[in-house]
């Protein structure tokens, strides 16, 4: 579900999903908080893969974000699809992620 | 013996010929499978896909059917899915072993394949039973309560019409919640909101939040604060505080209106944009506001905006089971599509009940919980 790819400064995830939802949401939030308490840095997720998010999935990926926060750490968004980007600005979730078109823009 | 509706089996066997005759024979009765020629493989397809049953092996190399039984009663996303152990042999030991791991039943492999598609359909069957019966239960529990997270009827109001529809995803109570609450200085309040998550588990929060929102609400009328971002902003850092909803997030429309003056205040939390049809222009605007999910951070940016609604304006509020729908290739999410369709319905000038005849989502599109509310003003 998710794949480390990399690791420096950041931790470099792939999400391995095409519809993010209730059905991996749970598991989805306990791997990144285990990942966070792991590596102890921030996670950057390449979304590319994942084409639908539900109400339960965002809340998972807060939830992520709020557990980063509260360890100093961060969670960025790379790649998400424009359905999915237009979701999360309509909800002003843009304001708490920091979202990058690509691995490049992250710096 | 066909299936009722398509279920979708995951099958794992390390003999390919076999598990290739297999899954014809379930083609063939109606099933959807997915296949896997090892324990490992068929853990690393379930990372994408969630099937109704697992048919898999005992005798297997790398990992057996027991252990791969054991990781995924490891796994809360997987423990839960119906098991059935297809095995060589009329041993005893491993049926026992089997049985002490929840698996819900075993076959012996060289059943008849029909036998086994009989055995399988009995078993989903039974597990579709008992799902329905625990849900029955709830609901029973909860009207003997008297609770309910969205009321019977709209208030009547003299100067605006509210109408609203709600549907819950599968019949199941969900996350949406709406509320309507008059107080005493001529306020009436409505209120939609939306937990983020499916089912009961969402559900079963609805009346926390709706707890804290009604005492906000009621609380700030009687101090004489009548400002809806502040209001918002209070229950906000409430529900921050409550370490029993830590990570259970809402959004929320909360709309005030003066039933005297008409005048309609709205602020939001983390909801998708209201829509406000202005009549006379023929024209679906968007209304955003500023304000974060409830429960993300204890300062949630909260604004309020006047809304001005000329005679026959209306105004939609909605949550996100309206725009979303189920396609061929996956779920979507459009929230332009949807304005655009509500759009050319309003160019009709239809009643609530027309209007939403047309809205709602074909029964196979459904994907979440879908409400909306209309508010619109009465000709002077």
């Amino acid at each position: 579900m998710i794949s480390i790819i990399n690791e420096d400064k950041y931790l470099w995830a792939d999400v391995n999903l095409t519809e993010a939802n209730l059905s991996n949401a749970n598991e989805f939030k306990a791997l990144l908080i285990d990942l966070l308490n792991q590596k102890q840095k921030s996670i950057v997720l390449n979304m590319t893969q994942v084409t639908y998010i539900d109400s339960s999935f965002l809340g998972a990926l807060v939830a992520g974000l709020k557990h980063a926060i509260s360890m100093q750490f961060d969670i960025i968004l790379v790649g998400l699809q424009p359905d999915i980007h237009d979701l999360i600005k309509l909800i002003r979730l843009d304001k708490v992620f920091k979202i990058y078109n690509d691995n490049s823009q992250v710096q | 013996m066909m299936a009722q509706t398509q279920k979708h089996i995951l099958l794992v066997d390390d003999n390919p010929l076999y598990l290739k005759m297999l899954n014809q024979a379930f083609d063939k009765a109606g099933f959807t499978c997915q296949t896997a020629l090892s324990a490992q493989e068929g853990i690393d397809k379930l990372a994408t896909y969630t099937p109704d049953a697992i048919l898999s092996d005992y005798e297997m190399p790398d990992m057996n059917g027991v252990e791969f039984r054991q990781y995924l009663m490891q796994q809360p996303a997987h423990r839960d899915i119906p098991f059935i152990f297809l095995t060589g042999n009329n041993d005893t030991n491993l049926m026992s072993t089997g049985l002490d791991l929840q698996a819900v039943d075993y076959v012996i492999k060289d059943t008849p394949f029909k036998v086994i598609i009989a055995k399988l359909n009995n078993l989903l069957h039974t597990v579709q039973k008992q799902r329905e019966l625990s849900e029955m239960e709830i609901k029973r529990a909860a009207a003997a309560l008297n609770i309910k997270a969205v009321p019977d009827k709209a208030p009547q109001l003299t100067n605006i019409g509210i109408h609203f529809w709600h549907k819950s995803y599968q019949d199941i109570p969900g996350g949406d919640f709406i509320d309507f609450i008059e107080t005493d200085n001529n306020y009436t309040f409505i209120l939609l909101g939306d937990i983020m998550g499916k089912r009961w588990n969402a559900w079963f929060f609805t009346f926390t939040f709706l707890s804290y929102i009604r005492a906000a609400i009621r609380f700030s009328i009687l101090s004489g604060e009548h400002s809806i971002a502040v209001i918002l902003q209070k229950v906000n850092l409430i529900i921050c505080q409550d370490d029993m909803l830590r990570d259970v997030l809402s959004s929320l429309s909360l709309v005030r209106i003066n039933r005297q003056t008409g005048q309609l205040f709205y602020s939001g939390a983390g909801d998708i944009p209201l829509l406000h049809y202005n009549y006379a222009a023929a024209q679906l605007n968007q209304v955003s506001s500023s304000g974060l999910l409830l429960g993300l951070f204890a300062d949630g940016s909260y604004d309020e905006q006047e809304i001005t609604l000329a005679p026959h304006d209306r105004l939609f509020i909605f949550t996100d089971g309206m725009t979303d729908f189920a396609t061929e290739k996956g779920s979507k999410s459009d929230y332009n599509r949807f304005a655009l369709h509500l759009q050319q319905q309003l160019t009709h000038n239809p009643d609530f009940e027309t209007l939403k005849q047309n809205l709602i989502p074909q029964p196979d599109a459904l994907v979440d919980d879908c409400s909306i509310i209309q508010i619109h003003k009465y000709p002077q």
